[in-house]
């Protein structure tokens, strides 16, 4: 490893230690994101979700005041790694980081959460510093 | 499977069984009255009512978690919708989790795990109509030390444990294990496919002296590839080595009472009509109470004219002969979705100064049924009133159905308009009453139609699948003659139906509208069992990928109204009705109004009394509380949780509330070891994966 590559490592690390803990409400995905994720949803998650996100006899909605119960006051990292260990529920694990990124874009653009302009991080450790809230503060 | 267990736990289970006995503390066959909690439904009339009474009023907001049992690790993945309700028989608790619905014995103090059993069903489990982890198991005892754990598998097979052990049973069916696929047939008898013919069960075998009585049922009836689907049967085995007792065909042949019921003989081409909840038994009369659900399919019946005997009927049969009794028919005709869903609550009332020995049966229709219960007689009066018919081509509707005078319906059960619709504000009334003006609306039994762009997107039903009171059921203070049901009054679901796509089914209709995608509607959990993937079952819908929008627009005739509910709270309500007379004692809303609600924008500066919430879920009773739990997450008497609530059970007051991780899943039970009293209850949902907790009293003030 160069010192210029050790010095790049370096300065990523120190702008993620600085990372502010953001909100839903931020702008933490982009619009082309959102779209990518609806396509993806539309033939692998549709099925038992709704085309609609609004839930069916076999899985709960994934919008609305019910989901939102769920999931606000948790961090996008919770909701990204439901899905990563368990959807879609017949082969669960085979959706790619990129792939379970899209489709939690397209929950938020769906939910009206504000898109922004960059896309949502497949990483953890910056998924865990996003917090779900139901309501903007 | 294991046949006997791994040779490294065999110290461990020789250690059990000498230390087992040591953790009992009662004498004698398994009761509530030792503080035992031994079936299901804490009896085997299905009161769910326990006469502990160390929880009470004064006390209830203080208890603490004794203990936690996650599922994750009883399967290859965690479960998100655990439903079971434990059973604890002297000290020892026996329950099901996990995505391979295993077997495990507790400590009931500790939450040390005792035994696990597991059976790999591989794809049989795997494309098993009921998938998820179960609702629990059931005991047998001879009395003298032969004491069972008895359930059936994801894969429809009925396995005796070795109580103390886990391990099977060697003289029960084959190695500890009865294949309840056999007999299971379709047509005139043609016998299933044992690997992948449907029938399944999540519901707990009926054990009740040496007979081992089980239900049946199959995937989801909205959109079914078959009108002859696999019959439903009820039917009863030996506790002892499995032997089949008797049959009871829940769809009558040739020359059994109702068969002609099934007009131009479409008793051969149909099926479903099985039992998939709990059943009830009166051990004096030797008298069973059989629960049972709509033929196929859900919501048409143009393929099976006539009543459709023994379809959403209550049937009451010899527990030594399997022969019918009597029967009631809730509904005719059934093509609601009005299975019928909860255990049936075995009572001794007194009505007018005589003496009644009662079956109650809560129902998704918000009625309470009440029949005496050896003659099947209605104890008030059950009319049959005219109702709409239908104008779906093929479908002839039944020119009556039945209608309880007494009690009075319990919850909503269909939607009144406008009087029904949200009132907030004039405003959100005139937009409730633009949306539901897209759909046809009625009284109850509003037949399905075939749903239109142009005309009627549907017919508006409130109850079906998630309606009134459903597999939970509801519980019984047998001290006061009290029925203790939580009822869903805001599941708003027009029923629309369509032709099936070219070559998708031999039936002429299934749920859906032409100018929509077709879906097809699979059961709760389905594609969840351990040992997945499934078997493509249809072409996957690619076609609508391309034309989704990223942000679907509000739909004509959208359910909500600024995001809530088109139906008026509350949302749902528990009720206390009193058998003697036949009344309402007391109605609440169901648990805390929403947060979505809460926090609505449009409803800012308002006053809104509890709306309860929408959700169905079972109950304890116990000498004075009613305890469930809420279905949602608030955050109002704490953060993120959702409550376990007390209520007095003579007021419906809220007398306590402690905070639970995630929704109720399962019912709650009760049971007491060493004079602690203790309420376990299943959690899951969202970000939380199955998990029983139990709460107990601290051990100092």
């Amino acid at each position: 490893m160069t010192a210029a590559a050790v010095l790049i490592a370096l300065s990523a690390l120190v702008v993620f230690q600085e990372q502010k803990t953001s909100t839903v409400w931020d702008g933490v995905y982009t619009a082309e994101q959102a779209k990518r994720g609806a396509a993806f949803y539309a033939s692998n998650c549709a099925s038992c979700h709704g085309l609609e996100l609004n839930g069916g006899e076999s899985a709960p909605p994934l919008t609305g005041g019910e989901f939102l119960s769920n999931w606000s006051g948790l961090t996008l990292s919770d909701l990204f790694d439901r899905i990563r260990v368990s959807m879609p529920a017949d082969r669960p694990g085979t959706l790619t980081r990129e792939q379970t990124a899209n489709l939690v874009a397209h929950i938020l653009n769906v939910g009206q959460f504000p898109a922004g302009t960059a896309e949502l991080s497949t990483r953890t450790e910056n998924l865990k510093q996003i917090r779900i809230e139901a309501v903007k503060k | 499977m294991s046949k006997q267990l791994p040779s490294w736990t065999r110290p461990l289970a020789c250690a059990l069984f000498f230390v087992l006995p040591a953790l009992a503390q009662n004498t004698g066959l398994p009761s509530t009255k030792n503080g035992d909690w031994p079936y299901y439904t804490a009896d085997l009339k299905g009161t769910r009512y326990s006469p502990l009474d160390q929880i009470d009023a004064a006390n209830f907001s203080k208890l603490e978690v004794a203990w936690r049992f996650k599922t994750d690790n009883l399967g290859p993945r965690p479960e998100y919708k655990l439903e079971g309700t434990p059973l604890v028989v002297k000290g020892v608790l026996y329950t099901t989790g996990g995505t391979r619905r295993s077997v495990v014995a507790l400590d009931a103090k500790t939450g040390e795990q005792l035994w696990v059993y597991q059976f790999r069903e591989g794809k049989r489990a795997a494309i098993a109509p009921r998938q998820l982890s179960g609702r629990g198991v059931s005991y047998w005892t001879d009395g003298k030390g032969d004491d069972r754990i008895v359930f059936v598998t994801t894969g429809y097979r009925l396995i005796e444990l070795n109580a103390k052990t886990g391990t099977p049973i060697p003289g029960f069916g084959k190695d500890g294990m009865v294949d309840l696929k056999v007999g299971m047939t379709t047509g005139t008898g043609k016998q299933i496919d044992l690997e992948n013919g449907e029938a399944g069960l999540h519901s707990t075998p009926l054990v009740v002296k040496d007979v081992v009585i089980v239900g049946s049922s199959f995937k989801e009836g909205m959109t079914v590839v078959t009108h002859d689907n696999t019959k439903g049967l009820v039917r009863a085995y030996d506790a002892h080595n499995g032997k089949l007792l008797w049959t009871f065909n829940t769809i009558p042949r040739p020359g059994e009472f109702g068969n002609e019921t099934w007009e131009n003989g479409s008793w051969a081409t149909n099926g479903n009509t099985g039992v998939w909840t709990q059943m009830t038994v009166d051990e004096e009369l030797g008298l069973v109470y059989l629960p049972v659900e709509s033929p196929t399919s859900d919501f048409y019946g143009g393929e099976r004219p006539g009543d459709n005997l023994f379809g959403e009927s209550l049937v009451c049969v010899d527990l030594k002969t399997g022969k019918r009794k009597w029967h009631f028919q809730i509904v005719h005709h059934p093509i609601w979705d009005y299975d019928l869903s909860s255990a049936p609550i075995l009572a001794d009332i007194i009505v007018d100064g005589k003496a009644i020995k009662a079956v109650a049966l809560p129902s998704k229709e918000a009625f309470l049924y009440v029949f005496d219960r050896v003659t099947g007689k209605p104890v008030w009066p059950i009319e049959e009133r005219p109702v709409p018919q239908s104008d779906v081509p093929g479908e002839k509707t039944a020119a009556t159905q039945p209608f309880p005078t007494k009690p009075p319906r319990y919850a909503r059960n269909f939607i009144d308009v406008p009087d029904d619709l949200i009132d907030f504000t004039p405003e959100m009334r005139a937009q409730a009453k633009d949306n539901i003006a897209r759909y046809k609306t009625g009284p109850m039994f509003l037949p399905p139609v075939v749903g239109d762009p142009k005309g009627f997107l549907g017919a508006m039903q409130l109850g079906n699948a998630s309606g009134g009171t459903n597999w939970p059921g509801a519980g019984y203070d047998p001290e006061t003659h009290t029925v203790y049901a939580q009822a869903n009054q805001s599941a708003v679901s027009p029923i629309s139906l369509r032709k099936p796509p070219e070559g998708f089914s031999d039936i002429h209709y299934v749920l859906g509208r032409n100018d929509t995608e077709f879906r097809v509607s699979e059961g709760p959990g389905f594609g969840s069992a351990a040992d997945a993937p499934q078997p493509a079952r249809r072409p996957a819908p690619a076609a609508a990928a391309s034309a989704a929008p990223a942000r679907p627009a509000a739909p004509a005739g959208a359910l909500t109204v600024q995001g809530l509910s088109i139906v008026k709270p509350p949302y749902a309500v528990i009720s206390a009705i009193n058998l003697d007379r036949g009344d309402i004692q007391w109605q609440v809303p169901y648990g805390e109004t929403p947060d979505a609600v809460r926090n609505n924008a449009a409803l800012k500066g308002m006053n809104i009394p509890n709306t309860g919430q929408p959700g169905s879920v079972g109950l304890v009773v116990t000498k004075t509380l009613v305890v469930l739990g809420d279905s949602q997450m608030t955050s109002v008497q704490h953060p993120r949780a959702a409550m376990l609530r007390a209520y007095d059970k003579a007021t419906g007051k809220e007398v306590g509330a402690v905070p639970m991780p995630a929704p109720q899943s399962g019912s709650p039970m009760t049971y007491s070891v060493d004079g602690k009293q203790y309420i376990v209850v299943a959690v899951s949902g969202g970000a939380y994966s199955g998990e029983y907790i139990a709460y107990k009293l601290p051990e100092q003030e």
